[in-house]
């Protein structure tokens, strides 16, 4: 057991320094031509790189300013990309990953639907084949970066005569296509991040279907538990924004420490933050990310996401009234939309509550930590095991 | 960068467990009206010694096995998991003051027989008037919340001080009384914290002589004995290290051993409590089936990873001796402490009223946790710390 850093001398720090050298200011395509956008995969596309090696070239690109592909690219990088190593044709991976892996085509994710949230299985779009291609018709929901994607990786209900899982199929479609229409949401905070994208008759070649028929149900659980490890902090918005060691550094600055139940709660928040930071680094050492992630990534969202709500809610606190106006921070260092926009300590509180629904529901995590890790018996879901055309109606019946 | 137990770890840990599964038995404490002197300390220690493990902090060059803090929590982790009775603890906490405080000759004469496991020890550093939350100083305009061992000292001339040391002859006597001394009954050897003139100091006190007196205290976990320390005019010898040196570097050390039995006794309540829901039926279903039950078992588990995570990471902090050693040990007290007494708690509301009974092993996991958050100060105070160690830097 060795808690310690790769030092600040490590030889593979030295070696991505020099290329951040040669290349001061690089361009997407630089860093993923690099190794630098997965270092976790297999080359060509990343380095093969090991967990410690990983972690040097996040800590470094961010200590350059280079914005980081996980960011630029979210989906693609950290969610979906990956199922075109598994599932891919030699095709899709040629014309989808080089973009892709830049950030010069952005992805969104095209799951959630209104009546399919925590229940995804459950959802309604539909593609049917016709010859060469399908035409996919629904209506999905919750989608961040829709308004800016290229591409949108889409689950949609192949077969209806089959039971809700096994009818699923995923397909890369472009966001460009007619037929596909995207709606903002304001959500509570008053801001734009997710929308609605309306599937109206849109054509989808053949040749976008990932992996085969069938596939779907697989590739979105997949792709929705890979977790890729907040490396650098703990941050109060699924890993970005504020953590709790900020928190403390402005309850010191602007004097709220001095009153005992906010020190109280400050170091509760405090050391959990470092709780956190070493289950991160843990569930990195053991190189989870490399592979898909299992149950211990929703454990650590199910533990993540409530600390990260206290610690945006006790600064909102200590802000008293004026914690009311919108736009005021509450401390002076504070600086809103330094990183992403999570940075922004008043706006991140605003959007805290949807920190317990987006990417699982709490109670979905629950569920898995209870199931999958402790074993207790199974949720039953009386529409999975029958045709999903049928399913309503079994919905009905008495049990 | 290597955040998993190396196999040495994992073997050392594996040992303990079958050791401590096949030989320390709770039963006779689960027998109503059974009090501590039933925890069969004197049968256990022997058992422990026979295996080495009263020698595994000292070192090599006094017959001990010189063994680092992450060794050790493995060993007292497992002890932890089962509530082992024994003077395990105490022996190591008067090893430690002398491991730190000692000349080297009385390093050579007491820790080569604990080595051996034929002397326990015991460190007598509590007062019995302790103070109560709130009672602490108000530096800085916080409300502190002192520890029994550090709060309320005396003053600078020595008055109000529980224990008094005076010179005699060549030697001291110490006079007054000492309490919450962990495994003081069983101790053939007692480090004890007085009062010499200006300065706090420690003392080596043979237990067994007529100047000393030991009440055992009705102390609520029975799988600990805990207990009272009268002196009147006892010999005494004392230790040349301060007690600035001493002290803290104890009491990170046993706030690490604190934090592995915490860590370890959540893991074995939450899978005794999940076995349990498994098992038991009610409208027809395993009560494990519904959410209330598995959300609150959902939630324990996440303790569960947290406070192993802030014990181990303590552990390798003392090992290494690093440098927020203090603070991770501060850290991983208060994180386990409030943690385990929650997963108690909760074990006992899923058994249900079987749960609440004397025959079940639920409430020495309870008391062990209420007694594990008090006995050497209040995760609360802690945390006290934890701010001051952050603010000062």
């Amino acid at each position: 057991m060795d808690f310690d850093l790769p030092p600040e001398h490590d030889p593979r720090r030295l070696e991505i320094r020099a290329w951040l050298e040669r290349n001061p200011r690089p361009t997407g395509r630089q860093v993923a031509e690099a190794g630098y956008a997965v270092p976790h995969w297999p080359r060509p596309w990343g380095l093969a790189a090991d967990p410690e090696l990983q972690l040097i070239i996040a800590d470094e690109l961010e200590r350059a300013h280079v914005d980081a592909p996980y960011h630029v690219n979210p989906v693609a990088v950290n969610n979906c990309a990956q199922s075109l190593l598994t599932h891919g044709t030699d095709a899709q991976r040629a014309c989808f990953l080089p973009p892709a892996l830049a950030g010069e085509e952005i992805w969104c994710m095209l799951f959630s639907e209104p009546s399919a949230g925590s229940d995804l299985a459950a959802l309604q779009t539909t593609a049917r084949r016709e010859g060469d291609h399908y035409v996919v018709k629904g209506h999905k929901i919750w989608t961040s970066l829709a308004e800016y994607a290229k591409i949108g990786v889409l689950a949609a209900r192949t077969d209806p005569s089959l039971p809700k899982h096994a009818g699923l199929s995923q397909f890369l479609i472009d966001m460009d296509s007619p037929g596909v229409t995207v709606t903002p949401i304001v959500d509570m905070s008053g801001a734009q991040e997710y929308n609605e994208v309306f599937l109206d008759n849109v054509i989808v070649p053949a040749d976008r279907l990932l992996g085969a028929e069938g596939d779907g149900w697989f590739l979105c659980t997949s792709q929705l538990q890979t977790e890729r490890v907040a490396l650098s902090k703990p941050g109060a918005v699924w890993g970005k924004g504020p953590s709790a060691r900020e928190l403390l550094a402005g309850l010191i600055e602007c004097g709220a420490i001095g009153d005992p139940l906010v020190r109280d709660e400050a170091a509760k928040l405090y050391i959990e933050g470092e709780i956190l930071r070493l289950l991160a680094y843990r569930a990195f050492s053991d190189g989870v990310n490399a592979k898909a992630a299992g149950p211990e990534g929703a454990a650590r969202k199910m533990i993540a996401a409530p600390h990260g709500q206290r610690v945006l809610e006790l600064a909102k606190r200590v802000q008293g009234a004026r914690g009311l106006i919108e736009g005021v921070q509450p401390f002076a260092a504070s600086r809103p939309g330094a990183h992403t926009v999570f940075d922004d300590w008043d706006y991140a509180f605003w959007f805290s509550p949807g920190v317990t629904l987006g990417v699982g529901t709490q109670e979905m995590l629950k569920n898995i930590v209870a199931e999958r890790v402790l074993g207790l018996p199974r949720e039953g879901d009386r529409t999975a095991k029958v045709p999903w055309s049928q399913a309503g109606k079994t919905e009905l019946a008495p049990a | 960068m290597n955040f998993a137990l190396s196999e040495d770890h994992e073997f050392l840990r594996d040992v303990a467990r079958t050791f401590v599964a096949n030989e320390i038995d709770l039963a006779r404490l689960l027998i109503p009206g059974a009090t501590v002197a039933d925890a069969s300390y004197e049968s256990n220690w022997k058992k422990i010694a026979d295996v080495g493990w009263p020698g595994l902090i000292v070192p090599e060059a006094y017959g001990g096995s010189g063994m680092s803090c992450i060794d050790l929590a493995m060993v007292a982790g497992e002890l932890g998991r089962a509530l082992a009775p024994s003077p395990f603890l105490g022996t190591l906490a008067g090893t430690w003051a002398i491991i730190k405080g000692g000349s080297e000759a009385q390093r050579a004469a007491h820790l080569p027989p604990v080595a051996a496991g034929t002397r326990a020890l015991a460190l007598a550093v509590a007062r019995a008037d302790a103070p109560r939350q709130g009672q602490g100083d108000n530096a800085n305009g916080t409300s502190r919340h002192p520890e029994p061992v550090e709060g309320l000292q005396a003053k600078s001339d020595g008055s109000g001080s529980d224990v008094v040391a005076t010179v005699d002859g060549d030697g001291f006597r110490i006079d007054g009384t000492k309490s919450f001394v962990i495994d003081g009954g069983a101790a053939d050897v007692l480090v004890v914290a007085a009062q010499l003139g200006a300065e706090r100091r420690f003392f080596i006190v043979e237990a067994r002589q007529s100047g000393v007196g030991i009440d055992v205290l009705p102390w609520r976990d029975i799988t600990r004995q805990v207990c009272t320390v009268r002196f009147d005019g006892a010999q005494a010898e004392l230790l040349p290290g301060a007690e600035a040196e001493v002290w803290p570097w104890v009491r990170d050390r046993l706030l690490l051993v604190l934090s592995v039995e915490n860590a370890a006794g959540i893991e074995h309540v939450l899978d005794a409590t999940v076995a349990y829901a498994k098992e038991r039926v009610a409208f027809g279903r395993p009560i494990g089936a519904y959410q209330s039950i598995k959300h609150a078992l959902a939630d324990t588990f996440g303790a569960r990873e947290c406070a192993n995570a802030a014990a181990l990471y303590a552990a390798w902090a003392l090992s290494e001796e690093a440098p927020n050693a203090t603070l991770a040990a501060a850290m991983a007290q208060s994180y386990t402490s409030d943690a385990y007494v929650a997963a108690t708690h909760q074990s006992i509301q899923i058994f249900g009223a079987l749960g609440f009974s004397w025959e079940m092993e639920n409430h020495l996991y309870f008391k062990r946790a209420r007694a594990n958050a008090a006995i050497l100060g209040a995760p609360s105070s802690h945390r006290a710390r934890v701010i001051d160690l952050l603010t000062a830097a």
